[in-house]
């Protein structure tokens, strides 16, 4: 996706959006407030929505009716089906003076634009937020590529620019206030395109469309990296081949001494381009290792190169042998229990890529092909495939974490059985009554939770903040440990009240928690809850998807009767009288909070 | 040639069989072509044939047979 979105001309992309099957796609409701036109950019969109599983509907406002559509005049266009607004208020439409004649402005006149402009963005945004909860995207003011006073603006402390920053500071305050809204810059669009390439003057007055077509596409792909993240299509797990990849050179044929890595020329093109590697584990991605080689060989280089930047110890898990990489990048999302949708793989091979691409469409490729190692740096840093809105502390840690798990398969090797390797594993469990530090973290796992998830509901910040406050409902989650590591929060429940009953909203669990019984704790301590809150019975449900038959017959394990069942999903009950209480015994301790 | 290779970014663009385009096509006899396609259409014509139009001449290619002329002109600078 990534390098052809920068190669296909026009023509080619709208040919190739024609040709793609419609199928599988989710749809995205893309609603757009602007005071110029901007509709080039829609194809750009689209391209970019279908190579991440979407089907776009873009509705456009009406040329610059920004405040009347925000304030409830267009509920076709914000409404509760409405997946994202996007805004594009440019300054120079809404103020000449600010940009344009800035010189014709004396101190009091300047001061009343800028609030003229605070106020309006500020309920604009407001009156958005109450027609509908969808994402806000803000494309920010551009600055002054040129201002008024030319290169006084900086000797003499000008003005223009300097207003522009505040008028675009202030709105990234709004925009933290309200929940689900940001900022995208639009200066880093035009400093990565150029100003001068940015504008189209003749549309500019033919049409007020003042973007060339390279603006459009690059804001276009600045957008869907906030897109991807809100709907989690952003990508977890780098794959990377090694040789021509993290180091010049073939290790097997040339030697370790003999391959390119370096911290000067030639080798400082790897040398930085692990770098770059390196600040996506620190972001939370995961790195695997795909390579055609001996495998003595390659951890001899992570081991022993005094210029590898990349250590065995961030690499998560490694498929080193002669077998075809569709099946190793394949097993490497078994091992680490992820989908290979959220896989990116990086390959100087084309042969190797192409077949990749049949094999794993899914898969989305960074070929290094025809490129020189000194870009291979930047291209990473381009992508922006790994983009998320936020990092808990887990994220920070998920590198470590999931070599942590990978550690922990490797000694079930050993274990002699089941319960005896569990207990071996000498595991803490926390269960907590839902707080506001585990909120973001809740919705997080809503969101990504597939195959150990009942119900499949997902929800916002907002939603799970929402359940703090609700008096009819609970929530509790589980965080686990072992001797191996800190997972982190692996688990959720979610109940609400009824006069009589409960329901089991939400259960989940994490992938990295299968296999110990850590699903039982959560249960039982829902049940706990529910007999306190003197509930006679609890209800749950089975919502069937096509990822989740790991949890089909959970309920019925645990004691529940089938109430009723409908093409797949089916209702249940328990009497509270029947509930035994038994935690699972493999724990070294169950703390209850 | 240029002939056909415009004919086809119209056909491409306005998302019309291409047997449905010729000299007079325009935005009077082709629905699809409004402004705003008019816009796509600069923008691929112009990548497509590696030129850039005058704002005068954006305005005044109301016609497939005035496109033609106008990317001709263009080429054979």
């Amino acid at each position: 996706m990534f390098n052809e979105y920068y190669q296909l001309n026009y023509s080619d992309l709208q040919e190739s959006l024609r040709q793609q099957p419609k199928t599988g796609l989710s749809p995205l409701r893309l609603a757009v407030l602007r005071n110029v036109m901007v509709e080039p950019i829609e194809i750009y969109w689209k391209f970019l929505a279908k190579c991440s599983g979407f089907d776009t509907e873009i509705k456009f406002g009406q040329y610059d009716q920004i405040m009347a559509e925000a304030v409830g005049g267009a509920p076709e266009l914000l409404n509760t089906k409405t997946d994202v607004v996007v805004v594009f208020c440019h300054l120079e439409t809404f103020s000449q003076n600010l940009t344009r004649r800035f010189g014709a402005l004396n101190k009091e006149q300047l001061k009343e634009e800028c609030d003229r402009v605070d106020v309006f963005c500020h309920s604009v945004l407001s009156g958005i937020r109450r027609q509908t909860s969808a994402a806000i995207l803000w494309h920010g003011f551009e600055l002054p590529a040129y201002p008024a006073m030319g290169i006084m603006e900086n000797a003499t402390g000008g003005q223009q620019v300097e207003t522009v920053r505040q008028l675009n500071d202030k709105i990234k305050g709004i925009l933290c206030d309200i929940e689900n809204a940001y900022y995208v810059d639009l200066d880093a669009c035009r400093a990565r395109v150029g100003v001068k390439g940015f504008y189209d003057q003749r549309y500019w007055h033919i049409g007020h469309a003042p973007y060339s077509r390279e603006a459009y596409r690059e804001i276009a792909y600045e957008d869907f990296k906030y897109i991807r993240a809100l709907k989690s299509k952003n990508k977890k797990c780098l794959v990377l081949d090694c040789d021509n990849t993290l180091w010049g050179g073939i290790v097997g044929e040339d030697g370790l001494d003999k391959i390119s890595l370096s911290k000067t020329n030639p080798g400082s093109a790897y040398y930085e381009f692990q770098q770059e590697i390196l600040n996506l584990y620190d972001r939370g991605v995961i790195l695997a290792v795909c390579s055609k080689n001996n495998e003595a060989d390659v951890w001899e280089v992570f081991r022993s190169h005094p210029d590898m930047v990349l250590r065995q110890e961030h690499i998560a898990a490694a498929q080193i042998n002669w077998d075809d990489k569709a099946t190793n990048i394949r097993r490497i999302a078994d091992e680490l229990n992820i989908g290979t949708d959220s896989m990116v793989f990086v390959d100087d091979n084309e042969f190797e890529l192409g077949l990749l691409r049949q094999s794993l469409p899914d898969v989305e490729v960074l070929s290094l092909a025809g490129r020189s190692p000194v870009e291979y740096r930047s291209m990473l840093a381009e992508c922006g495939l790994f983009d998320a809105l936020n990092m808990t502390e887990e994220d920070r840690k998920r590198g470590r974490m999931y070599k942590e798990e990978a550690q922990r398969k490797k000694s079930v090797e050993l274990a002699v059985d089941i319960p005896t390797y569990l207990r071996s594993l000498g595991m803490v469990a926390s269960v907590r009554l839902l707080d506001e530090f585990a909120v973001s973290r809740v919705s997080q796992l809503t969101q990504r939770t597939n195959q150990f998830n009942l119900t499949t509901r997902r929800y916002t910040e907002d939603d799970i903040r929402s359940f703090l406050k609700d008096e009819k409902a609970q929530a509790v989650t589980l965080e686990l440990k072992d001797r191996f590591g800190d997972m982190g929060m692996v688990g959720a429940c979610i109940l609400r009240f009824q006069p009589d009953h409960a329901e089991i909203d939400t259960l989940l669990l994490s992938c990295r928690a299968f296999g110990r019984r850590a699903e039982e704790i959560l249960l039982n301590r829902a049940l706990q809850l529910a007999r306190d809150r003197g509930a006679k019975h609890v209800k749950a449900q089975y919502s069937a998807t096509v990822k989740n038959v790991i949890v089909r017959d959970f309920y019925e394990q645990h004691g529940f009767l089938i109430t009723s069942q409908e093409a797949g999903n089916k209702k249940y009950e328990l009497k509270v009288s029947d509930l035994g209480s038994t935690m699972p015994v493999e724990y070294l301790q169950i703390v209850t909070v | 040639m240029v002939r056909e290779e415009v004919i086809k970014v119209v056909s491409n663009i306005l998302n019309v069989p291409i047997e449905e385009v010729n000299e007079d096509s325009s935005p009077q006899t082709l629905a699809q072509w409004d402004s705003l396609q008019h816009m796509n259409l600069i923008l691929a014509l112009e990548e497509k044939f590696g030129i850039r139009f005058r704002e005068d001449q954006i305005v005044d290619m109301l016609n497939v047979q005035l496109i033609i002329l106008a990317v001709d002109e263009l080429k054979n600078v």
